[in-house]
């Protein structure tokens, strides 16, 4: 699901030189268009939805994201450090389909550029030719050179045919296709939902292991007639 | 091999009911359509309950849906580690068990299979059970201690006129 292609991101951005805030941010945009990291953040923030994706229908999802525009209203240095006000990476999936990874705020500390602060995260994943996936996190840290985010809060992920999955928190490796929680899950879909104390995703959700007390409860469509 | 027949009206899926499965793990291998329930599963649907160590659903392999959605059509179950299977008048118990949805028959074998409605009880090696018809059939242990296969059942007197 993540891109196929052999190249895998490559560790750290080069470290830029102390700058005054605003022509750091023309260089963090136009580093942003061009070079490497740009490929790096393009498949962070949408990965980290695709794995969640993945999470929630268990379907892996093997286009990679295409083309990339992050965009930010304003943004503002304050105290050492970037703050983007509701940045924006839109972008189009190799099959042409539109997703997009927003945030009300992105926190970025100069001196560690590494690290990410989003808050109010919101994300629309295209899942599959008819479905798509909304999904909404109160606040995550975004590691770039570690390539993980780490969602600290509640998750809430739902998809176009009313399927709802809720986690209270997510460990993500973006690169490895993993990702872990060991706080309460909960899915819900059309007949049935599974509970679970733990979760973790292996292999862009090609294996998924739901762990500690997992309650899952299937209703048989016939019953729902029968039930009328 | 011997073998002996008789009505198990109990032990009977009802489709329709919802069911409910309990389990320390799940695992769901979505290029294998299969989902593996692991450690103290405990299954129930309306009055019959299932329990054991393991157990697995396989999907029609090409089915819509996925595993954990529940909407792809399951093909059969295998369960395994000492599996116990209650309805409400029947239990059986066994080592291993299959239970295959389309011909809806389930069977449980292992060293000691036994298929007990109160006091009646029949020990052999394999149980089947067509739940469409409820036509239970359990089948001898052929081996060395027991050459002639036969299957040890003792009805309690009076409990045929029930």
């Amino acid at each position: 699901m993540l891109a196929r292609s052999t190249d895998t991101p490559e560790a750290a951005p080069p470290h830029v030189p102390g700058r005054s805030g605003t022509d750091r941010l023309a260089m963090f945009r136009t580093a942003a268009r061009h070079s490497r990291n740009v490929r790096a953040l393009k498949i962070a923030l949408p990965a980290l939805a695709l794995v969640m994706a993945a999470l929630f229908l268990f379907q892996s999802y093997r286009s990679s994201p295409g083309s990339v525009e992050i965009v930010a209203e304003t943004s503002a240095v304050s105290e050492g450090k970037l703050v983007m006000a509701n940045p924006k990476l839109e972008g189009f999936t190799e099959d042409n389909r539109p997703y997009s990874v927003s945030a009300l705020r992105a926190v970025q500390d100069i001196a560690n550029e590494a690290i990410v602060e989003l808050q109010g995260i919101a994300a629309t994943l295209p899942l599959n030719d008819e479905m798509s996936a909304t999904i909404d996190a109160a606040r995550g840290v975004f590691d770039r050179n570690m390539n993980t985010l780490d969602v600290n809060s509640e998750i809430n992920i739902t998809t176009s045919d009313g399927s709802q999955a809720k986690l209270g928190s997510a460990l993500i490796d973006i690169a490895g296709g993993r990702m872990t929680t060991d706080k309460p899950v909960e899915i819900r879909f059309k007949n049935g939902s599974i509970n679970s104390d733990a979760l973790s995703v292996e292999q862009n959700g090609k294996l998924v292991v739901f762990d500690k007390r997992v309650r899952v409860n299937i209703v048989p469509p016939k019953a729902e007639t029968a039930s009328q | 091999q011997e073998s002996a027949t008789g009505r198990l009206q109990g032990l009977s899926i009802s489709s329709g009911l919802p069911i409910q499965i309990e389990s320390d793990r799940l695992e769901v291998v979505d290029g294998e359509s299969k989902a593996v329930f692991v450690g103290n599963v405990n299954v129930t649907q309306g009055p019959t309950m299932l329990k054991a160590g393991k157990m697995t659903v396989y999907y029609a392999s090409g089915s819509t849906g996925s595993p954990a959605t529940g909407s792809a059509n399951i093909d059969r179950l295998e369960v395994e580690g000492k599996v116990y299977i209650k309805s409400d008048t029947q239990v059986a118990t066994g080592d291993r068990g299959t239970f295959d949805m389309t011909s809806e028959v389930l069977t449980l074998s292992g060293s000691e299979v036994v298929l007990s409605e109160g006091k009646n009880v029949l020990v052999g090696c394999k149980l089947t059970v067509n739940m469409k018809s409820g036509r239970a059939q359990v089948d001898g242990c052929k081996s060395e201690t027991n050459k002639s296969g036969r299957v040890m059942m003792s009805i309690q007197p009076g409990s045929q006129n029930r």
